[in-house]
């Protein structure tokens, strides 16, 4: 059951880091020079996102 | 016999052997778990990398020459123009000596995790944690230094905010500065952990499904062959994700540092 409540945990995180990506994708598109900028700033949102799925992850060590 | 079936308990034993175990004393007490033995490692390599450098640096004068030079300057000057003045602004001087050897204790810590048979110093929950309060509480005393006590405490809530919304605001606020410690320390440590079970995850595999071809040829034994060919191939594109995963890690935690320690120093 576990691995089930992750894999839900999981969709929502996936969603999240399509959407800042598709953001990214196209900003650049539009305009390419401000592509440095823009990849620190995609890091930044995905792994505020990443986190929790990790802590998704955690959670389902600790629970079994 | 289903090569599938074993896979569980393989699995089991892989994960245990990803616990913290101490090799030399005791676990509660002084002791080196295998996770501690690689990131002395790490420290050792880091050190080695760095005094060469220094080295091959001053015989040339201050133009840096051969690819060896040449790549340890572009991680450095990548840290302090992308990391520190990007982020900081004018007083990224103060803060390059922190930020930078944070970037490559972790960054040397996971790429001796990567090469097989090492295991990354920073995928225990110990040193992660560590890291993580180190971090936590560096842009505190930042805040502290730079704001005051009473300011720093006051610059937790937005100004220009109603009374009881006010007091509301920073209560999440503390309790979010708190979570940046889990976070960061979670983050790390997972990333490091879950890549690497999976990559031995897949080894297994391709090793449990290459083992009936030596016990006899038959025409199941050779199918499974191909399968654990197919395996191996998932295995070599997850490294490769990984080798990614070790540089992006070490670049997000100084990332985040930055960001909280600007956010700490510039009040919000």
């Amino acid at each position: 059951m576990g691995v089930i409540g992750y894999g839900l945990g999981v969709v929502g995180a996936g969603i999240g880091i399509g959407l800042a990506a598709l953001g990214a994708t196209s900003s650049i598109a539009r305009q390419p020079e401000v592509q440095g900028r823009l990849f620190t700033v995609f890091i930044l949102a995905s792994a505020f996102v990443e986190a929790l799925a990790l802590i998704g992850f955690v959670v389902t060590l600790i629970a079994q | 016999m289903n090569p599938l079936e074993k896979l569980h308990e393989e699995i089991d034993g892989l994960v245990d052997s990803f616990t913290s175990q101490a090799i030399v004393g005791d676990i509660w007490g002084v002791g080196l778990t295998q996770y501690t033995f690689w990131m002395f490692v790490a420290i050792a390599l880091l050190l080695i990398v760095l005094f060469v450098f220094v080295k091959k640096q001053a015989a040339h004068g201050l133009v840096p020459r051969g690819r060896f030079v040449n790549g340890v300057e572009f991680l450095v000057e990548y840290c302090r123009d992308d990391l520190c003045k990007g982020l900081l602004g004018d007083t990224w001087r103060n803060h390059f000596p922190f930020i930078a050897s944070i970037f490559f204790f972790i960054l040397a810590n996971n790429i001796v995790g990567i090469i097989p048979g090492c295991k990354p110093g920073t995928g225990c929950i110990g040193t992660a944690g560590a890291l993580a309060l180190v971090s936590f509480v560096y842009f505190i005393v930042i805040g502290v230094r730079s704001q005051g006590l009473i300011g720093y405490i006051k610059s937790l809530a937005p100004e220009g905010v109603a009374f009881p919304m006010n007091a509301v605001v920073w209560l999440i606020e503390v309790f979010s500065t708190f979570l940046r410690l889990i976070t960061l320390a979670v983050r790390l440590f997972c990333n490091l952990f879950a890549g690497h079970v999976v990559m031995g995850a897949f080894a297994l595999l391709c090793s449990l499904f290459f083992e009936p071809i030596l016990q006899g040829i038959t025409p199941i034994a050779i199918g499974e062959a191909g399968a654990s060919l197919f395996w191996l191939a998932i295995l070599l594109v997850i490294y490769g994700v990984e080798i990614m995963v070790a540089a992006i890690q070490a670049y997000v935690f100084t990332l985040l540092s930055a960001v909280y320690i600007q956010i700490a120093e510039q009040g919000e």
